[in-house]
Order: C-alpha cells, then structure tokens, then sequence
C-alpha cells in the first residue's frame, strides 16, 4: 500500500479496533506498574512497622500501699509515675512531659521540665511554658494480693483517687 | 594517544610489561598540548564529570567560595571516617557507649577518627547552608537552574536528617534526651504523627529498636539517598551550562584572557559591536577589529581535526586541566587540613552514659538544632512543625516564585533587593534563635545571661 497516493489516510474499522485495544492495554499496563509500585511502598510500610515491641509494660506493680506513707509524693522514674497519697487515698501522676516528652521534677509548686520549661501544678495542671495539656492521671488498681497496680493505658479524670 | 611499546620475544614483553601496564590505565602524558589537556578530562573517569573547559567566571574564588565543593568534600571525609568507625561500633544500647569508650581508650587513632567525623559534620551542615546562601545572593537559583535548587534544598533537609540520626549512635545523655525530644517532635505532625514516631523508634519509647533503626538510617539509607542527589545536582550544573555567571561575563573580554591559551582563538573582524580594549587577544586573522572572538567548540571524541567556532561571543573559557582541577585540589587540601587542625585541637564531645531517669538540665540538641528548640520551647507544633514546614515549602518554591530573571551571578544585585532582603531576614532570624538557644537558655529553659 503506497502512502503518498493517499493524502489523508483514513482508518478503517480494523485499525480503530488495534487502536482502541492498544491504547486499552497501555493503560492497562500503566495502571498495574503504578498500582504495583504504590502496593510495594505499603508493603514496605507494614515491614518496617512493627508488630510486637519489646519496651515496657504499660500495667505494672508498683508495690504496697504501706511503702506510700500520707503525705508523700514520690516519683518512680523508671516507669515515669508519680504517687501521690493524701490520707487514705491514692493516685498515679505521669511524669512524662506533654510537650515533647522528657520527665518532669517534682519541684516545691508542682513539676518543672528541664528541656523547655513547662511548669505544672501538684494536680499536673499547665502553670507555665510550652506544653499543651495538663499531666494525664492513670488508673490504680489493689490487686489481690495488696500490691498496687498502675495501668497507663487508662486515663483517669484528674482528682480520681482510689481509696487504700 | 600514547605509541604502544611493542618488542618481541619473551623478554622484550618483560622489559616492556610495566610500562605498557601504566600506559594502558593513564592514556595520555601529562598534557603539553590544549589536545592534551582536553583528553586528559575527557578520557578520565574520575575527571569527566567536569566539562573540558570551563568559564573563568566559575573560577572566581570570591564567587562561590568553593562552599559547594567543601560540603562535597566533608561528605567525602564523612563517608571514610564513618566506615572506618563502623568497624568497632556496636548499634546495642548495652554497648554502644563502650564501644565510644574503647574508642578512646584502646583503639588506634579512635579519638581522633570520631573527632574528625563529628566535626565534619557540624562543618558540613554549616557548609551546606551558607552555600545555599550563596547561591541565593547570587541569584543562581533562578531559571534554568530552579530544579537544581529543589534538589539543593533537599540536600540540605537530607544533611540535617543524617546529623539527627548520627547523635543518637553514641548512646550518651545527650544522645537519647535530643532522640526523645525530636521524635516527639514529629509526633506533632498532624494526622500521621504518633505513626511517624512509632516507625522511627520502632517502639513507644526510645531503646533497642530506636537505636537499630537510626543506625540503618544513618549508614545505608540516608546516604544513599544523599549520593544520589549529589550526582543529580552535580549533573545537573553541567546541563544547566555550568555555575550561574552575570550574562555580561559572556559578552565581555575578561582583563586577565590574553594571558593564557592564546593558540585556540580567531578574531572575528565583521563584528564592532563591543568597545575595543577589553583585552587584546592575538590571532593571524586580524583585521583591526578587537574584542570579539568566536567561541570553539572540539568534538574530542571523533575528529582530532580543526575545531568548530560557532556563534559571536567572546571566549572566556578555560581549559578545566590545569585550572579547575587545581582550583578543586586546593580546596580539597584546604578542607582536609582544616578538618585535620581542629580534630587535633578539639575533642568530641561525649556525655555521661544513658540515663533514662535523669534528662540533663538543661536539655539540649547540637547547636545547629537550638533555633528549632527555641522555636518549639514556645509551641511545640508551631515550633517544631507549621513553621519549619512552611520555611521549607517557601524555599522549595522560591525559583518558581520569583519568575524575573534578572542580576544573576553578582552578589547582592541591586536589582534582587527585595528577595535578598527577605532571604537575609530568614537567615539571620535563624542564626539569632542558635544564639539565643546556646548562649541565653540555661536550667529549665529560662533565660540566662552568659556574662
């Protein structure tokens, strides 16, 4: 078939049809390389997420009520709580800053952070500084056996002592 | 090319066999002819990233100050020196600070490795910056260079990013305060933050987990992604025509032409547009005319013959052997032996080992990171997120906002008021928060005068 002869070349059915199944196929095949590499970036995302960690518990004993005398406050940093016992009752702090994380000091008013300065009140409430929210409280548990149980998966409204 | 020694017999290829050795690997003499030195950054591997020649514009050393090629050069001593401490480093937090121990204690030049890594880092962040600067005054972001400048910027988001995972590698108190600080940054991140933070430590708090990651991220994975966008931004410089120069270095004779270089030249006698006397560059074909010369181009690779000229503008290029390379060997000299007198004079810093009961107080991250701190020590989103975002965003789209291309390639051009102006402000706002974040932030963050 000689080309020049025809100044326009018109395509026939046949050729529309290769066409539209070509241009099918391209499109095809472009959405299944991008959908591949999108599927392998989430891949990737879930591998390096991982499953089980291997930090600390979030409920741990904290030992007998006897060993929190009336009137004490006292941080135990490792687990970054402090229990506070007024009278009979009984209740667990966070220690950990709510700005970016670093542990308070009880100080003379309340908690200060060293890395930026917040100040909290005895009830963990903003007194001054950066950080946004006030000292989450954490559930206390007696367990059976009369060892206290702290859970820091639940939060507790501010002021909820449990009574020992 | 070089005649090959050919002699026969057993002996003769012998006799024969060192020398043909070295010819085969270095092709070409020490180049006597502008063939020469043309082949010699042609033909070499290592060279042929640099054009052939070069424009004399780009030489200038008040220009750039070579800042791009000190921070390519730190990275250089980054990557042997890290190697290097990498075969004694355990990534384990009962080890870690041991192994920084042993360093000091027991291993040969172990002190002086760390030292010279951690400096080179804090110069190369420091490097990056102010040759970021530089190509900001300059105007050199400016089109067709937009894209290099994107890459520029990430470079320098990508050398903060290796620092940051570098210090958590020692495993000291400042090591695990600045990691439990700047993770929690990142958990201001809106919608993905405390994802961000889980995936970065691999855990809720800082550990093990945290410690392997940033030591995978700091070894393999940042600098892979950082070489890969050096060769990129390498790359593209060449195809961007070179290093930005005012459009009159291209117009105009440079005084010190007719010193050097005098045989590639041919004096083009139709043109008077230029004023004569700015320099008087010698040829067989003059006509009384001075000042314009046809630029050449050689195709080295396939003819050896005469060379293409091609358009009406002066040459005011340079052979890149001798100049460049030489330009390029003193500043690598130079940055070594700086990196060399410091790490002898000044040692590393090492904190007390890990406490996780006690952050010291006060707190804080490496000078380059305490205008961020001072930032996020009034709002940890604002400070540690929106803003930094933001300055990121504006500076990645600087080249596409400030469209008029005009006073590239001077300093502070009158014409770049505006945009220099503004470039100043966020620089200096930025080295006054590091100033007030080292000198002026003492216990629990409040503000102490360091008289």
């Amino acid at each position: 078939m000689s080309m020049t002869k025809k100044a326009i070349h018109k395509p026939t059915a046949a050729e529309d049809e290769l066409t539209t199944r070509r241009r099918f196929l391209t499109w095809l095949s472009g959405v299944g390389l991008v959908g591949s590499a999108i599927i392998s970036i989430f891949s990737n995302l879930i591998f390096i997420k991982p499953r089980a960690t291997y930090g600390e518990p979030n409920r741990f004993p904290i030992g007998r009520p006897e060993e929190f005398p009336p009137g004490t406050r006292i941080s135990i940093d490792d687990k970054r709580v402090c229990i506070v016992r007024e009278g009979n009752r009984l209740a667990a702090i966070s220690t950990t800053c709510t700005h970016l994380g670093c542990i308070v000091a009880a100080s003379e008013t309340g908690f200060a952070c060293p890395c930026h300065g917040s100040r909290f009140d005895q009830d963990g409430n903003v007194t001054g500084g950066p950080a946004p929210k006030p000292l989450p409280w954490y559930q206390v548990n007696l367990a059976p056996n009369g060892e206290l149980e702290v859970d820091k998966d639940t939060e507790v409204p501010p002021g909820t002592y449990i009574t020992v | 090319m070089v005649q090959r020694v050919r002699r026969n017999g057993l002996f003769g290829v012998l006799k024969d066999l060192p020398r043909n050795i070295w010819d085969s690997i270095f092709r070409h003499p020490l180049p006597s002819s502008d063939l020469g030195r043309a082949q010699t950054s042609f033909t070499n591997f290592f060279l042929h990233i640099h054009p052939v020649k070069v424009h004399r514009h780009t030489l200038r050393p008040t220009y750039t100050f070579g800042l791009g090629l000190i921070s390519f050069f730190l990275f250089l001593i980054l990557t042997v020196t890290g190697i290097l401490l990498m075969f004694y480093y355990v990534p384990s937090t009962t080890q870690a600070y041991d192994r920084m121990l042993d360093l000091r204690g027991s291993v040969a030049f172990g002190t002086f490795l760390r030292n010279m890594h951690r400096w080179s880092a804090h110069g190369m962040v420091a490097a990056v910056f102010l040759h970021m600067c530089r190509v900001f005054f300059t105007g050199s972001y400016q089109s067709p260079r937009e894209f290099n400048w994107v890459i520029g910027v990430l470079l320098f988001l990508v050398t903060l990013f290796m620092s940051f995972t570098g210090y958590l590698l020692p495993w000291d108190q400042l090591a695990f305060w600045a990691i439990t600080v700047g993770t929690s940054i990142a958990a201001y991140a809106p919608v993905f933050g405390q994802e961000i933070r889980f995936l970065l430590l691999g855990d809720n708090t800082v550990g093990q987990e945290a410690l392997l990651r940033f030591y995978v991220l700091h070894v393999a994975v940042l600098p892979l992604i950082l070489s890969l966008l050096v060769a990129v931004h390498f790359w593209r410089i060449r195809k961007d025509g070179g290093l930005s120069r005012p459009p009159e270095a291209d117009t105009e004779l440079f005084e010190s032409q007719a010193q050097t270089d005098e045989p590639v030249r041919e004096i083009e006698p139709a043109s008077a547009t230029l004023a004569a006397g700015v320099g008087a560059p010698v040829g067989d074909t003059t006509t009384g005319m001075m000042g314009v010369v046809k630029r050449r181009y050689g195709i080295q690779g396939l003819v050896r013959g005469p060379f293409t000229t091609i358009g009406n503008v002066p040459d005011n290029s340079v052979f890149s052997w001798p100049h460049l390379f030489m330009a390029e060997l003193f500043v690598f000299v130079l940055t070594v032996a700086g990196v060399l007198v410091v790490s002898f004079f000044f040692a590393a810093p090492l904190e007390e080992p890990v406490n996780v009961q006690h952050p010291p107080n006060p707190a804080k991250a490496p000078w380059y990171f305490l205008g961020l701190q001072e930032m996020v020590s009034y709002s940890a989103f604002w400070g540690g997120v929106g803003i930094p975002t933001i300055e990121v965003l504006i500076l990645l789209l600087v080249p596409y906002i400030d469209r008029r291309v005009r006073g590239v390639g001077r300093w502070f051009a009158r014409e770049r008021l505006l945009p220099n102006t503004l470039f100043l402000i966020f620089a200096l706002t930025n080295v006054i928060l590091i100033i007030i974040g080292t000198f002026f932030r003492g216990p629990n963050w409040e503000f102490v005068s360091p008289w």
